[in-house]
This record gives C-alpha cells, sequence and structure tokens, in this order.
C-alpha cells in the first residue's frame, strides 16, 4: 500500500549542514562539477570514472550526506540496468568494457551533480545565477519552484487520501478507467495550486516585490580563498589531463579495459 | 453494544524514527460521540487517518466493528468510516454540485434509483437544493464545507468522522453545520470529530480524548477532560467561557467541573438565592 505514500519528491529538500563542503561558493562546486564532468566524458574506459566515483564519495562523506547520496544513487538503479543493457547490445567491439564504462559513467555523473544539489541551497544557487548575470525574476522563480516541491507533494496526499476516503479506488480497472480516475485527483491539484500560485503573488505584491529596478540582497555569495584555491586547482587538474591525453603522455592503466 | 473502532498500541512514524504516535490505546463504541482534540502536531490527522486504512499501524492494531484495518482496503473501511477532511479544495472536482455528491455513491455501486433519491435528500437537508446544477467552485467557503460534508453523509457510513469541521465558519454556517452533527448523534451515529474549538466539543459531545505528542494524555467524558486544567494546559486549550466563569466564580462555591451553561445558571441561582 505504501505505493500511495507520496515519498519520491523527499530527496528534494536541502537541509543545512555545518561543513565545509556547504560553505563552498556554490561557483566553486559548479567548477568541479564542469571540471569532473569534461573528465569523465573523455574516457571510455573505467579506470577514471572509478577514481572520480570514488574521490566524489570522500566528498559526500566529508558533507555528512551518505544518506541522502544513497537515496539519490538508489533513484538511478533502474536507469542504469538500462544503460548498461543497451550499451551491451550495441556495442560492436570490447561488449562488457564499453557497457561498464558508460554505466560507470552514468553513476559517476549522478553522483557529481547529487553533490552541488545536496549541499547548495536553492537560495545560494539562485544567488550564484544572479552573479552570473540572470534576471532576478528568473532566478526567483527557479528557487519558488524548488521551495514548493514539498507543498505540492503533500497537497497532492491530501488530495489522494480526500478521494480514497470517499472510495475512489485508483488500484483498481483497465488501463481508460483508470486514467478517468486520476481526474478527480487532478483537477483539485491543479485548481488549488493555481489558487495557491495567486496567494503566493499577492504576498510578493505585498512585500513590494518589484518596486525598485536595482535590488539589494540579505545574504551575499562571496569567494573565499578557499574558493579560489579549489577552483584554480580544478582548472589545472583539467588543462593537466587535457594536456597529457592530447600529446598521450597518460599512464597506460587509466585506459585498462575489461578482458571480453 | 458493538465495538465500532478499537486502537490498540497503536504506533505510527512518516519518517523512520520519528513516531507522530507512540502506542495509542482506547475504543469507541457504537453511537458513542468523541472529539479528540490536542495542540498542532499532536497526531490527530494521523490517528483519524488510520479509521479508514489511509494509513496503517507500524506496530499496534486499529479495528473497526473488529476488522483489522491492515487486512482490509481503504475502499471497503471506507463504507464503514466516512471521514470528511478539514479543506474542502481537497476533495471538490466534479462539474455540478450533485455530480460532487454522487461520486462516493457510484464509487460504492450504490443502485441508480437509489442514487436519485439519495442526493436530492441530502442537497434539501443541507439546504444545497438551489445550487444542484452549479459548479462547487462558485460556492461560498461556508456552502463548500456543507457539500464537503453532505458527499460523505450521503452514502451513511456507520462512523463519521470530521477533521476541524468548524475551522473558518461564521457564526452561522457554524450553527449549521453543529444542528447537522447533533441530528447524527441523536439518530445513533458513532461520530468522531478533531476539533481545537472548545465551544463546539462542549456542545456537541460526551466524550473527550485529548492527544500530546503521540500520546494518549487524558480519554474521559467531556466535563471532565475539558475541565481540567492541566489537560487544558498540556493541549495548547483554553477552558470554555461557561468552565472559565466556574472558575473564576469559585469562591462562591460553584464546582470547577461545569461545561453547560444550564448547569452553571443552576449554581448561580443557588448562590443568588443563599
Amino acid at each position: 500500500m505504501s505505493y500511495f505514500r507520496i515519498t519520491i519528491l523527499k530527496g528534494f529538500e536541502f537541509r543545512k549542514k555545518d561543513t565545509l563542503i556547504h560553505k563552498l561558493d556554490p561557483r566553486a562546486k559548479a567548477v568541479y562539477v564542469i571540471v569532473m564532468s569534461i573528465i569523465v566524458l573523455m574516457f571510455t574506459t573505467p579506470i577514471p570514472s572509478l577514481i572520480i566515483l570514488l574521490s566524489s564519495f570522500i566528498i559526500v562523506v566529508l558533507a555528512k550526506t551518505v544518506k541522502e547520496w544513497i537515496s539519490t544513487m538508489k533513484g538511478i538503479i533502474l536507469l542504469s540496468v538500462f544503460i548498461f543493457v543497451v550499451n551491451y547490445l550495441i556495442a560492436p567491439v570490447d561488449k562488457l568494457n564499453y557497457a561498464v564504462s558508460m554505466t560507470l559513467r552514468l553513476i559517476t555523473l549522478t553522483s557529481i551533480f547529487s553533490i552541488f544539489f545536496l549541499t547548495t541551497s536553492p537560495e545560494d544557487f539562485s544567488l550564484a545565477l544572479l552573479k552570473l548575470g540572470m534576471p532576478y525574476e528568473y532566478t526567483l522563480i527557479f528557487t519558488m519552484a524548488l521551495r514548493f516541491i514539498p507543498t505540492l507533494a503533500r497537497d497532492l496526499q491530501m488530495i489522494v487520501d480526500a478521494q480514497r476516503s470517499r472510495g475512489l479506488e485508483l488500484e483498481r480497472g483497465g488501463a481508460i478507467q483508470r486514467i478517468k480516475k486520476f481526474l478527480p485527483i487532478l483537477i483539485p491539484l491543479i485548481i488549488y495550486e493555481i489558487k495557491r500560485s495567486f496567494m503566493v503573488a499577492e504576498a510578493l505584491e505585498a512585500r513590494a516585490f518589484g518596486a525598485v529596478e536595482s535590488r539589494t540582497y540579505f545574504y551575499e555569495i562571496k569567494m573565499s580563498s578557499l574558493d579560489w584555491i579549489f577552483s584554480i586547482s580544478l582548472v589545472i587538474l583539467l588543462i593537466l589531463v587535457i594536456f597529457s591525453y592530447i600529446t598521450g603522455t597518460l599512464p597506460g592503466w587509466l585506459f585498462w579495459k575489461i578482458p571480453a | 453494544m458493538r465495538l465500532a473502532i478499537e486502537v490498540e498500541d497503536l504506533h505510527f512514524y512518516y519518517v523512520k524514527g520519528e513516531y507522530v504516535l507512540r502506542g495509542i490505546n482506547f475504543e469507541i463504541k457504537e453511537g458513542e460521540s468523541v472529539v479528540i482534540m490536542g495542540s498542532n502536531g499532536a497526531g490527530k490527522t494521523t490517528l483519524i487517518k488510520h479509521f479508514n486504512g489511509l494509513l496503517k499501524p507500524i506496530k499496534g492494531h486499529v479495528r473497526v466493528f473488529g476488522k483489522d484495518t491492515r487486512n482490509h482496503t481503504v475502499a471497503e473501511l471506507s463504507r464503514l468510516v466516512g471521514i470528511v477532511f478539514q479543506n474542502p479544495d481537497h476533495q471538490l472536482f466534479a462539474e455540478t454540485v450533485e455530480k460532487e455528491i454522487r461520486f462516493a455513491l457510484e464509487n460504492f455501486n450504490f443502485p441508480s434509483n437509489e442514487i436519485d433519491k439519495r442526493v436530492d435528500k441530502i442537497l434539501r437537508y443541507f439546504g444545497l437544493e438551489r445550487y444542484k446544477s452549479a459548479s462547487p467552485f462558485n460556492l461560498s467557503e461556508g456552502e463548500k464545507k456543507r457539500l464537503a460534508i453532505a458527499s460523505v453523509l450521503v452514502y451513511e457510513p456507520d462512523i463519521v468522522v470530521l477533521d476541524e469541521p468548524t475551522i473558518g465558519q461564521d457564526a452561522i454556517q457554524r450553527k449549521r453545520i453543529i444542528n447537522v452533527l447533533k441530528e447524527l448523534i441523536k439518530s445513533g451515529k458513532t461520530v468522531v470529530a478533531v476539533t481545537h474549538d472548545v465551544e463546539f466539543a462542549v456542545e456537541l459531545f460526551e466524550r473527550a480524548i485529548v492527544l500530546s505528542r503521540g500520546l494518549l494524555v487524558a480519554d474521559g467524558s467531556v466535563k471532565e477532560v475539558l475541565t481540567n486544567q492541566k489537560v487544558l494546559e498540556v493541549a495548547n486549550l483554553l477552558p470554555s467561557q461557561v468552565t472559565k466563569c466556574a472558575w473564576l466564580l469559585e469562591d462562591f462555591g460553584i464546582p470547577r467541573d461545569i461545561v453547560s451553561i444550564e448547569e452553571l445558571k443552576e449554581h448561580i441561582y443557588k448562590v443568588l438565592r443563599g
């Protein structure tokens, strides 16, 4: 029966923790995500992905988000299996090596991105977007969308509960009947959320949203010297890897393939 | 008399380890009228969601007329236990008021001539007959609330459970809801309500159950529970006006456990007559 309890959106709920990783500037973390993604995508052998995956796990441990990380990774199990099977079938040679590498790629990229989202509050993220030149109205849309995901999940749960209490059986009937049965859930949800968005808009206007052209911010983000060191060393690492890749001076074991 | 609801050592959490209900025990007999009170977050709504199996106990048992909720679907249990949730906006969806009321009857496979009969009867009973073909979304808040209650009462469940039925209602709408529930209780239905409204509780109900942080802290007659200062404090409630008045007049020999205005009047008369 747990099918009807909406827990899938739990992962989006950011929780603030006092760790070094949480304190890093979101831009520095973005550099990490970009650099590591490029390196992962450069190789079609498993070792480089594996190294980055392990290093990302160390960061996860440092950020004390192992539990959240595991639930994120659980979410891609099905997709991983799918990627593995498809790549195994379409690869012309070195089937096993290719399938394993591609699956590891997905897992590693997910891990890297999850570090960013598990340790960066939506507010910090939109502040970073602002610093990169995005207009405030758009970053606010992003922040609010994230902010309202748990609210939406709660509303949905209450509507499902109310309609099931009036005898709605979502688990019964054929395909078409089942789709029809979602109407008593979708209609109140849509109407309620439209109502809610008007309320939010009014609350924003009541607090003078958009009253002045240029606004100031209560919280500011700043690149500390640690952020700079972190970012610059990552960029140097990337340049080194690309340079040695082109000149062919990377150690051979990085290109080790799983024997067929 | 049959047992309507049995709650035995009920434990429940949403997030593993964070218990919302921590071992609740009580029984409700058929025909009883019970209010469940407690501060916000005490676990009241979580508790009533167990009555029709929307939530299943993590530990312990909930039985409805002897049926363990674990072994029955929500639809089967809802036929016996009608729950009216707090916010009508969470359930109104149909194009017309009539269709909204038909919804539960159709889900429970009532014959169509029976459906028509019941719809007309309940609309008249709730004073909603002129809105029969109006959209539920055009009704006033009070009418929406009555419609939500009507849409559950129409299939005549043996047990009626209401979550905060009087919240956000003006005096007239409130009186209307109270009258409907009064009739319901008189007719022998088992009625359970979750509420913060002490005046509403003392006016209608026989028995009060008070929850605090997932534990049952008081269970007894309304007169006994809702005049107990300690219990009221734990539940973040104020005494009813009648009770407060009795407390203020304590020095004149008026007892503290008074909830009905008639009783208070008698005692005051006694004092005045000397």
